[in-house]
């Protein structure tokens, strides 16, 4: 009896322990909703659609939210937050992700307990939770109706047409610019560039030229054999092989199609003459003995070991890729092992579009929940906060103490101040970072001249830099790593094709893994094949991609290229 | 053993049989009742799913009801079947299937009798727990392993061969198709030799040790008792083994090996059954291909290991069923 007991005993304790846990986590949630109520129930048409500072006395107006993003978490006196309450009068109460997004979400959404604005997750479609938004744009939020006026019927949902959530990244104003490149390119070694003295490389025999000339001067790079050029065929990491013709011949990333930007229809390149001479390149270079031999057969860990190890010249690839190799290189202190991101074309006169500029950032950001007791002061809030004033209080900061305005007109930032935004608590107290990434934001420049935020603006970015770099960059007369590329052109509509469904299981996806089955089989075999040996082997992978149902292919690469110029065009 | 002795013994009088059969059902019902677990543990689980071969006939679409499918009788059968790497791949996973078994059984049981024959535990413990350790290492460590040690970039095979003189230059051992199956041979029994060992050395263990001290009464040396008294000894673990090794033929020795070492210049001999059905139907969302190729493989292993089974008992040895 007594083993019952205490077993009963510790049950019940059990079943304490997790009820109390669950009404705790309810509680929370409760309270946020309960202090939201009253003051939201002056319904007062306050109309800020100027919004400036100077509407008398703001109303007092709580907004609570939740972020699926664990921070970082602002203080209780951050400046920021200050400056809206007393200016807007709008109180953010904030709650911040703590574990398992989709498990808070599914929780959420069984009880019902949504704050008034919240971050994006179809989940909460599906569930109902979020409000159509695009009336109460309409109706009351001139600034965001601006803001979104281009892209507005691709921010409707595919399944009902409504709008429920705010985009945060990928609408644009003025020239497009950023500093850092993370995408598709051929790159070299800021060394290699630096021994021929900073030549300008356009062309492909341009490129090889200089990684053999290096090579032969230098054929140990710490004791170990240079390797002229490396890549790589490895599972999903298609790219590095099979992508680089599109970009020579002039062409943004569409994935394994060329699409013409007047008429909107997609070809395949590959296994043609616009993929054959880049192939025929390399493999006259492979045998020179400039191509790793074991690029193709080696696995992702062993490529970016090899990049780390600073001996590989050159490779095409998008940065992303191997920017852990990268990394290493500089951490090791051999910046100048690191490498420059250069837009290469088959034909000179050919403007490069290796840059693209992103695309809309879809199910992402704010969208309003059911739950918000006047949801119209929120659209008015955002639409608000969307003016250039409050965009620069979230980006730059404050005139005079984060910033100060140079002679040009241009904002620069001290040194002590650039200092304090590495320092995480001083950010805490004075950024409003985790907000500003999802609110709608003005991305590109202003029309001041000034970038979107420090981290773009050209100068600023160069007084950043390392000693190689800027050295790389002066010699060239260039700002930042993105002037090499041509400043890319709005997007075509339906780009980018790469991110089309193929439907699951249909002979378009079927045709497509056999494209790149081929491409992984043969591409390779062709490059290291002896040069007399290549038009044999290619004229066998042209062969069996002929065999390929690649119409199927196309016909749905087509169909939704033709869907999304219907259908996103305004 | 013992029951089919009586069997055999109540045979002649087939009216007694049923007779004998129910008494003995009910002589034995504790026994019956305690099996009950597990025959329903393999029904619900091993055979309650075959329902879901209807799959295989069907555009599989997941979130839709099974029943509320489109229906395309043999077509998942015939793309596996007619694809023009079908036959390549069906040899490449046959191939190394053999390899392997081969390999492992020859490595296992030489490993098993050299280590009865050290008479010092210490060490015969000490080399026994060495070999086993790489059975507990996940096939990507071993795999990464191997393509480091075969690597033209210092890799250690080809760093001794060239040390050795016995190439000019680095073999790009992965890029060669003709190398995978044995690369393929080589890592398998590198990982599973010592473990595979384990299950021979309790078999030598259960021989009788009157048999080895016969054996040296009548003058025979220690390869003479090896050849003569241990292998017999083992035979019906030997012949067991196989006949289950057999039933696992279509899986190609593994199924990660070659998805990891496996690379384009050398997919003529690296894909395997799996691997094609990896990519032709789960990557691309086709489930049913999946579900058409585990029928295929489920038929052609029942097959075999029936046909081991009945080669066996021909031969007189022991079998399965």
């Amino acid at each position: 009896m007594g083993v019952h007991a205490r077993k009963a005993a510790f049950g019940l304790l059990m079943l304490i322990l997790a009820i109390s846990i669950v009404a705790s986590g309810c509680s929370k949630s409760g309270g946020n909703e309960a202090s939201g109520e009253p003051s939201a129930s002056s319904s007062s048409p306050a109309a800020s659609s100027g919004g400036s500072s100077d509407a008398a006395k703001p109303e007092p107006f709580e907004i609570s939210v939740f972020m699926q993003d664990p921070g970082p978490i602002p203080t209780d006196d951050n400046r920021i937050y200050k400056k809206i309450k007393d200016e807007l009068g709008v109180t953010l109460k904030e709650e911040y992700l703590v574990g398992d997004a989709e498990q808070k979400l599914g929780v959420m959404i069984a009880g019902g307990d949504y704050p008034d604005m919240i971050t994006a997750n179809t989940k909460l479609v599906a569930a109902k939770a979020v409000i159509p938004l695009e009336d109460l744009i309409e109706q009351y939020a001139p600034n965001l109706k601006k803001h979104y006026e281009k892209v507005w019927n691709q921010m409707k949902d595919p399944g009902d047409g409504h709008i429920y959530w705010l985009p945060n990244y990928g609408v644009y104003q003025g020239e497009y610019k950023t500093t850092q490149y993370y995408g598709p390119a051929f790159f070299i070694q800021k060394a290699v560039l630096k021994e021929f003295g900073y030549p300008k490389v356009r062309t492909l025999d341009e490129y090889f030229k200089l990684i053999e000339d290096y090579k032969a001067k230098y054929p140990e790079i710490d004791g170990q054999p240079t390797i002229g050029f490396s890549s790589l065929a490895f599972d999903w990491r298609d790219w590095p092989l099979r992508n680089a013709p599109q970009h020579l011949a002039g062409h943004p990333n569409d994935g394994g199609v060329l699409v013409d930007p007047n008429t909107n229809v997609a070809t395949l390149y590959e296994a043609t003459d616009v993929a054959k001479p880049y192939y025929k390149k390399l493999n006259e270079e492979n045998a020179k003995g400039v191509v790793d031999k074991e690029a193709f057969a080696q696995n992702f860990d062993q490529y970016l070991a090899k990049i780390a190890s600073g001996r590989v010249l050159g490779t095409f690839d998008q940065r992303w890729n191997f920017q852990q190799g990268e990394d290493s290189l500089i951490s090791q202190g051999k910046p100048e092992r690191a490498y420059v991101a250069l837009p290469l074309v088959y034909d000179p006169n050919t403007t490069d579009y290796y840059m693209d500029r992103p695309v809309l950032n879809l199910n992402n950001g704010f969208g309003i929940t059911v739950n918000a007791k006047d949801p119209v002061k929120i659209i008015q809030f955002l639409d608000t906060i969307i003016q250039e004033k409050w965009q620069k209080l979230l980006s730059w900061g404050e005139e005079g103490v984060d910033y100060s305005v140079g002679p040009n007109g241009l904002y620069v930032r001290t040194p002590e101040q650039r200092k304090q935004q590495e320092d995480v608590t001083w950010k805490q107290a004075n950024k409003a970072d985790a907000l500003y990434r999802f609110l709608p934001k003005l991305e590109g420049k202003y029309p001041d001249g000034n970038m979107e935020g420090p981290g773009n603006q050209p100068d600023e970015f160069f007084a950043n830099l390392k000693d190689i770099d800027r050295e790389v960059l002066s010699a060239y007369g260039f700002k930042t790593w993105t002037d090499f590329f041509s400043p890319p052109p709005e997007n075509r509509i339906s780009y980018p094709a790469w991110s089309i469904d193929l439907v699951e299981g249909s002979p378009a996806k079927v045709a497509n893994q056999k494209l790149k089955d081929l491409a992984f089989k043969y591409l390779p075999k062709a490059i290291l094949s002896k040069p007399d040996g290549f038009d044999k082997v290619w004229d066998e992978y042209v062969q069996q991609v002929g065999k390929v149902d690649t119409k199927a292919y196309l016909d749905r690469v087509n169909e939704i290229l033709k869907w999304r110029q219907d259908n996103w065009s305004n | 053993m013992q029951s089919s002795v009586q069997t055999k013994d109540v045979s002649p009088q087939p009216v007694r049989r049923t007779d004998s059969f129910w008494i003995r059902m009910v002589r034995q019902r504790q026994l019956i009742l305690m099996s009950f677990p597990m025959v329903i543990y393999v029904l619900i689980f091993a055979y309650v799913p075959i329902w879901g071969w209807l799959m295989a006939f069907q555009q599989y679409r997941p979130g839709f009801s099974i029943l509320n499918q489109k229906w395309v009788g043999w077509y998942q059968f015939r793309f596996l079947f007619e694809d023009e790497n079908f036959v390549r791949v069906l040899r490449n996973t046959v191939a190394m299937s053999l390899i392997s078994l081969v390999l492992s059984f020859v490595t296992a049981i030489g490993l098993a009798i050299l280590l009865n024959e050290i008479k010092k535990t210490g060490i015969k413990r000490l080399i026994q727990t060495i070999s086993y350790m790489p059975h507990f290492l996940s096939w990507v460590i071993v795999t990464g392993l191997v393509s480091t040690a075969l690597s033209t970039e210092d890799g250690i095979v080809n760093v001794v061969l060239m040390k050795l003189h016995l190439i000019n230059e680095p073999i790009l051992w992965l890029g060669e198709g003709k190398y995978f199956w044995g690369i393929v041979g080589a890592s398998n029994v590198w990982k599973e030799v010592g473990w595979n060992t384990i299950i021979y050395l309790a078999a030598i263990a259960s021989v009788d040790p009157s048999l080895y001290e016969a054996a040296e009464i009548d003058g025979a040396g220690r390869y003479r008792k090896i050849r003569n008294v241990t292998l017999p000894g083992i035979k019906p673990v030997i012949v067991i083994l196989l006949i289950l090794n057999i039933g696992w033929m279509l899986n190609g020795g593994g199924f990660e090996i070659q998805y990891f070492l496996g690379n384009g210049q050398v997919v003529d001999w690296s894909e395997t059954i799996d691997i094609f059905v990896l990519k032709y139907g789960l990557k691309i969302g086709n489930y049913s291909l999946g579900v058409a190729a585990g029928i295929f493989k489920t038929a052609v292993s029942i097959v075999l290991l029936y046909a081991a089974n009945t080669i066996a008992k021909r031969l007189g040895e022991e079998r399965l069923i």
